[in-house]
């Protein structure tokens, strides 16, 4: 809860994701047309790395401070706790990225009737996102960040495609709906796995 | 019994012993195999009619790219062992096979594309085996790059083996998911799934090649493992006294 009242926490992914989704007009060339139809994309990459970029610090002060001690101490499952640090770490990046794609959104010229479908896209992608990033902070605590974006990018894949597809198909004017429920699909079943594996790799720094 | 053998296998030492045992006929048969799978495939297994001698590296190519999966299920088959009955043995054989497994990922992906470039005409497409293949490649290069990086053995081992778990269960998702990419996309111009059915005579070095590769790698994991097994257990007397033993 700390992390909110440190305004730098939730304002860094959020500036962080303007900057790249701005980067591409400039390398790319203002072109109306272009950018709305490139815009699934680079909304989708630019939320990615976004929530990366915070993902290293959802363990790593706790660790430092004792606090991860506690964890395994305290008389509630661990699971439920690590699943409480995904769910704050979604609150201070994903959502703030929901908010800015908004503005992206605008920016690159996507068309409104694509908001929805862009929005239902990131609120499942992003969520799956911080599960899988915890999964990555935890195996590489007290490593470089650098690290974790390796072990996570890869995996990253099918929500990277989903994400862009449920946009991209939206555009088109073709249903996006299976889409979104493999999103949540692989949401639903990554809540109990991913932090049943987080806290198994937690528990590695304690042996 | 078998669960006896099961244990006792679990144990590096005995491992070491049994595995010295059964090498020289694995690396026999291995050669063979191969040998025979190879020379039959480059020299002796007719040209086809429309690539001509081109296709032949699909002998080396699409053993090479199978065995890239099979490797990795195996290190994920590990990877439950080791998180589930924490047995030390599995973490080493997982760690042993994951050289091996990118090594055939990345010679199917250099194979494809020097086999791309005449047939097709390109070095690389995106279509959706190559880059599931590719993706492959990479999660290979997150599991090493994991595992080099901690250096408590046993615990890399264990947060190697945590992120195989995770990649058996997403590599399917991937799999699928470039699949439908690629239909959203646009449909490829040539396909390699939709292969002409092969003549028995093409089809048979190719079975020997793909049971050579994989005794192949039987043999290779063997040899990582011994070392692996060596070094680690480097403090205990049956290291030493071995060593000592010979020389």
């Amino acid at each position: 809860m700390i992390a909110f009242r440190r305004s730098s926490t939730y304002i860094t992914p959020l500036i962080f994701f303007l900057i790249v989704v701005t980067f591409f007009p400039l390398a790319l060339g203002p072109q109306e047309s272009l950018l709305s139809s490139l815009a699934p994309g680079v909304i989708w990459i630019a939320a990615l790395l976004a929530s990366l970029l915070a993902v290293e610090t959802i363990f790593s002060e706790d660790f430092r401070d004792g606090t991860l001690d506690d964890f395994f101490i305290s008389l509630e499952p661990s699971f439920i706790l690590v699943f409480a640090k995904v769910t704050i770490h979604w609150l201070i990046t994903g959502l703030p990225i929901l908010v800015a794609s908004s503005i992206a959104a605008i920016i690159l010229y996507l068309p409104l009737d694509s908001f929805i479908p862009m929005l239902l896209s990131l609120l499942l992608g992003t969520s799956f996102m911080s599960l899988l990033g915890a999964l990555g902070a935890a195996l590489a605590l007290g490593k470089s960040a650098i690290l974790s974006a390796i072990i996570v990018l890869p995996f990253s894949v099918p929500t990277l495609l989903m994400g862009t597809s449920v946009i991209t198909s939206s555009l088109n004017n073709q249903d996006f709906s299976g889409f979104l429920m493999i999103m949540g699909a692989m949401l639903a079943l990554g809540i109990p796995g991913l932090c049943l594996l987080t806290v198994e790799a937690l528990l590695l720094n304690y042996e | 019994m078998i669960k006896k053998w099961l244990i006792e296998m679990g144990s590096p030492p005995l491992f070491y012993k049994w595995s010295t045992k059964i090498l020289p006929w694995l690396f026999i048969s291995a050669i063979l195999i191969l040998g025979i799978g190879l020379f039959w495939g480059l020299l002796f297994a007719p040209t086809d009619y429309k690539q001509g001698d081109v296709y032949r590296i699909l002998y080396i190519h699409v053993p090479s790219a199978i065995l890239g999966q099979s490797i990795f299920m195996f290190m994920a088959f590990c990877g439950f062992i080791n998180v589930i009955w924490r047995a030390k043995i599995s973490g080493m054989m997982l760690k042993s096979a994951a050289p091996i497994g990118v090594s055939f990922t990345l010679l199917a992906l250099v194979t494809g594309s020097i086999w791309g470039k005449p047939t097709w005409g390109t070095w690389w497409v995106w279509d959706a085996r190559l880059t599931s293949t590719l993706i492959l490649f990479f999660i290979y290069a997150a599991l090493i790059g994991l595992h080099s990086t901690i250096e408590d053995k046993t615990k890399a081992d264990r947060a190697v083996s945590i992120l195989s778990i995770v990649g058996l269960a997403i590599i399917p998702v991937i799999k699928k998911s470039v699949d439908w990419w690629q239909t959203l996309h646009q449909p490829s111009t040539f396909t390699i799934t939709s292969s002409p059915s092969m003549s028995p005579d093409m089809y048979q070095p190719l079975l020997l090649c793909l049971i050579g590769f994989y005794l192949f790698f039987a043999l290779l994991l063997t040899l990582n493992l011994r070392n692996e097994i060596l070094e680690r257990e480097r403090t205990k007397n049956w290291v030493k006294q071995l060593l000592g033993g010979a020389g």
